[in-house]
Parts: C-alpha cells; structure tokens; sequence
C-alpha cells in the first residue's frame, strides 16, 4: 500500500493545484490562459476527488470541464477584444501574481500593425484595433474584491477549525461505483435520473433557441453595414466624447 | 484498489513528464524564428450551436455508462427507462435540427 | 505488478506502439494511394522553426499534455489476464476521458503557437471533439452492456467466456466505432486539424524535440484507440495457439488498418461536414444501435455460450 506520506504529498500537490489554478484565473491577463488555469483548478479538484476514492465522479470532473471549458474559451474568444492578452501584458506595468500569470505573453514587437484579413479561413476573423482602456480586464473593483475573497477564505477555514470533531467512519466506500450508482439511478433514483434528461432536454431547447440568428437584412444591406463596423472612425478633434467608445456599442448590437 | 491504480496513472504521467524534460535538455537543435503575425484575435466560429448541444450530450452520456453497467442485471425496467431518456434526448436533436440548429453558420 | 514497474511498462508498450505507428503508419498510406499525410506528416530534422509570437507556457506544454493522454490510455490496455499495468475498474469511461487530454493539447498548443495555421487548428478541434464524444460514447456503450463492466478486462473475459466477439452481434457499433475513431485520432478523411492548407496546423508550427513529442502522441494515439477497438469488438487477447500479447497486437494492426483504409477510401471531409455527418447520422445511428443491443441482451445474446440463447438475466 502507499505510504501516508505520499498520500499527503499527492494531497498537497492537488490542492496546490486547485489554489494556484483559481489564483491565475484571476489574476491572468489572457482570457484563453484564464480558462485553463479554471480548468486546471477543476482538474487539481478531481485529483482531490480521487484520493477520496471517488473515481467516478473525479474522472466525470475532468471530462465535463475539458469540453465545457475548451467550449466557454471559444465563446469567450467571440466576445472579447484582446484575448489573448498580449496588448494588455505588453502595455501595462503588472505586479505579484498578475505578473507571474501572465509570464510570456508580452511581444516583442510593437502592436496595432496587425493587418486586416489576414485569416480567410471559415471563421473570418477580424482584428480591431481598438483602445487600450476598452479592452482591459483591470477594474477598480478589483482590489475590494479581493480583499472580499481573502475574508471568505479566512472565514471558512475559521469554520473549520472552530467546528469542534469531526465524526470518522472506518468503513471503506464501495469501490465498484458504476455498478452502485447504476442501480441507484435505475431504483431509488429514478424519478431524478428522468428528471435529469428532461433538464438536458430544456437545456437544448435553450441552446438552440438562444442560438438562432434573428431574421438577418438582405444581404447588400448587411455587407454595407459591416463595412460601416469594420471601418474606424475617423477622429473627431473637439469632441469630449470618445469615438471608440460609439464603435464597440455598435459592435454590441449587432 | 483505487488508489494504487491511480497511483500507477500518476507516476506514468510524472515519468513522460520526466522523459520529455530529459529529451528537451539532451537535443536542442538550433532554433529558427518563424516571422508571423500575431493572430490571437477576435474570432466567429460556425460551430456555436453543436457546441452548445454537445454540451448537453456530454452529460447525457455520463448518465448512460452506470446505467449500461447494470442494464442486462435489471432487464426490461432498464429498457424501459432508458427508451424514455433517448426518446428524450431524440426530441432534442429533433427539435434542434428542425429549428435550423445543426447548421454551420 | 509493482506500481513502479507497471508504470515503466506503460511507457514503454506506449514507445513501442508509438514508434511502430509512426514506421508503419506512412507505408500503409503510400499502399493506399493518399496523398495528404495529416498527422502522420514526416518530421523534417534540419527544421525547428518557433513562431515569434509563441507563448511559451502552452507552445511548450502543449505536446507533453498530448502524451499525457495517451499515455494514460495505454494504462488501461489489457495485454494478457494479469498483463495490464492497471485494471482500472471504470475503464473505458476513463479511457474517454483521458484521450480528452489530446485534444486540450491541440488547442493549447494551437493557440499557444500564434500562427494565423495554428490557430485555426484550436478552433477546429474544438469541433472536431464536439463531433465525436457522443457517438464514439454511443458505439462504446453496446460491449459494456453484453460484457456488464466497464473494465477492459472483464469485457475481454466476458467476450472469452461467452465464445461471442462482440464485432458478431454489434456490427453497426464496431462500424460507428471505426467512423468515430478515425474522427478521434484526426486520421484522413477527418484531418481537417491537421491539414495541409492551414500548414499542418501545431506540426507545422513545431519543430525539434517538440516535433518529435507531437508525432509520438499522434501515432500513439492511432496505436491506442485500435487497441481498444481490438479490446471492446474482437476479443482482445483471446485466442488459441499464439500467446495472448501477440493476439492483441495483430487485432490492434488489423483494426488500424482497416481503419486507415476505410478512411481513404472517401475524399476529406470538412469540419462543417464532419459535425453535420456527427449529429445528423452518426448519434442518431448510436442511439439505435443502444437500443438494438438492448433487444439483443434482452433475447439472451452474449449472456451465455455460443451459439444459443444461454441463461437469460
């Protein structure tokens, strides 16, 4: 049998992992890097899992966060400006952790001389140039909130020192898991395990209702109007207001 | 049982890491930079819907291996059961393919 | 086996059936005519070019992640009935979960290279694993009904004791297992990652030891997935006369091949054709073939000896 020593070791690694993970999804300034290190986290998770001898539901941990995460990261990919943080990490002075997780990111050359149209693959992708404060992931808010996730961390593992005795059971867990959950879900559980694909099923229906292009102009309209979204603005001298920032809510409504 | 078995799992995974790290200090050919341009873009892709399906399949799936695990034990209420969750998960696709859903846009 | 040793044996079954993979792989495509090598594209050793781009954590990460998952498939690839190096009790779930780990590399190292081509590469894996986990999870569903287990031992057993390789019974499932498993190792006609105009997508963006790791994980991933299509349709390790190792590998090269084969023998098919095939054929197809080998249990098939209807459940 393994040592308890290896076990804590693997404990420690984990639970490194799941920490270190949250900590980068936080702090990065890649939103690509920011879902990894959510799915590494999830993965130091499912190791956790594991040393509880629950293989099932850790391998289940892995599986749905790699499709669901590799999934989100494109989602996030359509929506955000920069996402690979490349111009945030070259332009702007970063400390502690939002230095280290963003480690290599920074060009080396200089940005915005990208040119349009390079990809005409089938996804036709389209680089804007657009301001640096538009696209930055750095909020005011952030310095509260971490102190907010400090308090809640310290404040959980106050509960769990204050919680006088846990009560501890020698009994081994069932190790054949498939067989006992499929007999739950097939007796006990039925109602739920139909309950469940019935939720799935509503989930589709959301997808695909949530997916569904609203009727789209005729084409000529469409192409003058993209042009008209694609094409900067030219500069406005005496105007407070920004042009940029009309740009991106165009962008938005589209 | 489950842990010496995942013990097996980690320590192979430690010992390819080991190997890759060994192979990367032992031959380093010289390197030559490739000139392109960045392409960390904003990007459409026309799979949208299919991922969000897939998604759902994905748990769907998790429900059946426990449930194929014990089919031929139970019998006919396995059947049963599990005839209504892929009549369901049908209606899904159904239900997508007839909305335009499974498209590439 | 010892953890220490069975690890090492892991390793080295993965070495072994990687570098055959990556000898072989090229000469049977050449038998047949392809032209458009996908993943099994050579590695030029006087090349090792590195974008200029690249972020280093994931272009680097990247190809040792890809062996990570096929390395831990090999772990549950049963050689012998006590020759595994660990008889995982959920088996072929954790097998589908662990190939996983590929795919995860292909995007990283897809979008960690920052090449207009790999880039491309990520998005299209990322549909590329949208296409076939459920039909792939479909066709894997009919032997762990018969066999009643998920460990690849007990359904090799099972396939032993009841005189029946499960390809019998199954056909439609061992057929949706060699659509998808052509989908799960990017093998032509399903290449699209990998292809030629996106300039072989993170090979082409690799070169060195990086190139080298890649190529290994590939053909690796090749050598398992017809390994366990050998393990879940033919019988595995069964078989008279010879011993049972060499009984698995000659089933893993029969099923490669006619994988391979089965795969050129149709044009490429694009990502957009490879999803709507995937949702639109394949999971439907899946979904009927549960219910078939349902029926089929349920009459008694594969419960007991060959040929007949043995003790029904």
């Amino acid at each position: 049998m393994i040592a308890p020593v290896v076990e804590w070791i693997a404990f420690g690694v984990f639970a490194f992992i799941a920490v270190a993970g949250a900590l980068g999804m936080t702090t990065t300034m890649s939103m690509f890097r920011s879902g990894i290190f959510l799915m590494a986290s999830f993965i130091g998770v499912a190791g956790l899992f594991i040393l509880l001898l629950a293989d099932l539901i850790a391998l289940l941990q892995v599986m749905m966060y790699i499709g669901g995460m590799l999934v989100m990261i494109l989602f996030m990919l359509l929506f955000m400006h920069d996402p690979g943080g490349a111009m945030m990490s070259t332009h702007m002075s970063l400390k502690g952790p939002e230095k280290w997780f963003s480690l290599g990111l920074a060009r080396r050359q200089t940005h915005g001389k990208h040119p349009h149209g390079q990809h005409e693959g089938d996804h036709g992708g389209h680089g804007d140039d657009m301001p640096m404060q538009d696209m930055s992931m750095y909020t005011a808010i952030k310095r509260p909130a971490a102190i907010l996730a400090l308090l809640t961390g310290a404040l959980l593992i106050a509960l769990l020192v204050w919680r006088p005795h846990w009560a501890v059971v020698h009994a081994l867990p069932d190790q054949d898991s498939p067989t006992r959950i499929g007999e739950l879900l097939m007796g006990k559980y039925m109602i739920a395990f139909e309950g469940a694909g019935l939720m799935i099923l509503l989930g589709i229906f959301g997808a695909v209702l949530v997916q569904r292009p609203a009727t789209p102009p005729p084409a000529p309209d469409r192409d003058q109007l993209k042009a008209a979204i694609d094409e900067t603005p030219p500069p406005i001298e005496d105007d407070t207001l920004e042009p940029e920032v009309l740009d991106l809510r165009e962008d938005e409504d589209r | 049982m489950i842990v010496p078995t995942y013990a097996v799992v980690a320590l192979a995974g430690l010992m390819t890491f080991g190997f890759a790290l060994l192979g990367a200090a032992l031959w380093r050919p010289r390197v030559q930079t490739l000139e392109v341009p960045d392409s960390w873009k904003q990007y459409h892709f026309g799979f949208a819907t299919y991922a969000l399906i897939f998604l759902a399949f994905d748990m769907e799936m998790i429900f059946m291996y426990p449930w194929a695990v014990v089919f031929a034990g139970i019998g006919v209420k396995a059947f049963l059961d599990m005839l209504v969750f892929i009549a369901l998960l049908g209606g899904g696709i159904a239900y997508a393919w007839g909305m335009g859903g499974l498209k590439w846009e | 086996m010892g953890i220490v040793w069975a690890s090492i044996a892991t390793l080295g079954v993965l070495l072994a059936g990687g570098l055959l993979t990556w000898w072989l792989e090229p000469r049977l495509l050449k038998a047949f005519g392809s032209t458009e090598p996908g993943p099994a594209a050579p590695l030029d050793i006087r090349k090792n070019p590195r974008p200029s781009q690249a972020d280093p954590l994931t272009y680097y990460g990247a190809p040792i992640i890809a062996l990570f998952g096929v390395v831990w498939a090999t772990v549950c690839l049963p050689w012998g009935p006590a020759l595994i190096p660990a008889d995982v009790n959920i088996g072929l779930f954790y097998f589908i979960v662990v190939v996983d780990f590929v795919v995860l590399a292909v995007a990283l190292g897809g979008w960690g290279g920052n090449t207009p081509g790999s880039v491309e590469a990520c998005y299209r894996i990322v549909a590329q694993l949208a296409a076939y986990v459920v039909p792939l999870g479909l066709a894997i569903i009919g032997p762990i009904m018969m066999a009643r287990s998920l460990s690849t031992v007990h359904i090799v057993e099972a396939q032993r004791d009841a005189h029946l390789w499960y390809i019998a019974p199954q056909l439609p499932g061992f057929v949706l297992y060699l659509v998808t498993g052509l989908m799960q190792v990017y093998r032509a006609p399903f290449l699209e990652p990998f292809a030629a105009c996106i300039d072989r997508g993170v090979l082409g963006a690799c070169g060195g030891w990086p190139g080298v790791l890649w190529r290994l994980a590939l053909a690796g991933l090749l050598f398992v997935v017809a390994a366990m299509g050998a393990v879940l349709f033919l019988g595995g390790y069964a078989g008279p006369w010879l011993p049972g190792w060499l009984w698995m590998l000659i089933k893993t090269l029969a099923v490669m091949v006619l994988m391979l084969w089965l795969g050129h023998r149709v044009r490429l098919r694009g990502t957009a054709d490879m999803l709507a095939l995937a949702w639109k054929f394949l999971i439907p197809v899946g979904l009927a073939n549960v219910l078939l080998v349902g029926i089929l249990i349920l009459l008694g098939v594969g419960q007991g000896p060959f040929p007949l209807v043995g003790s029904a459940p």
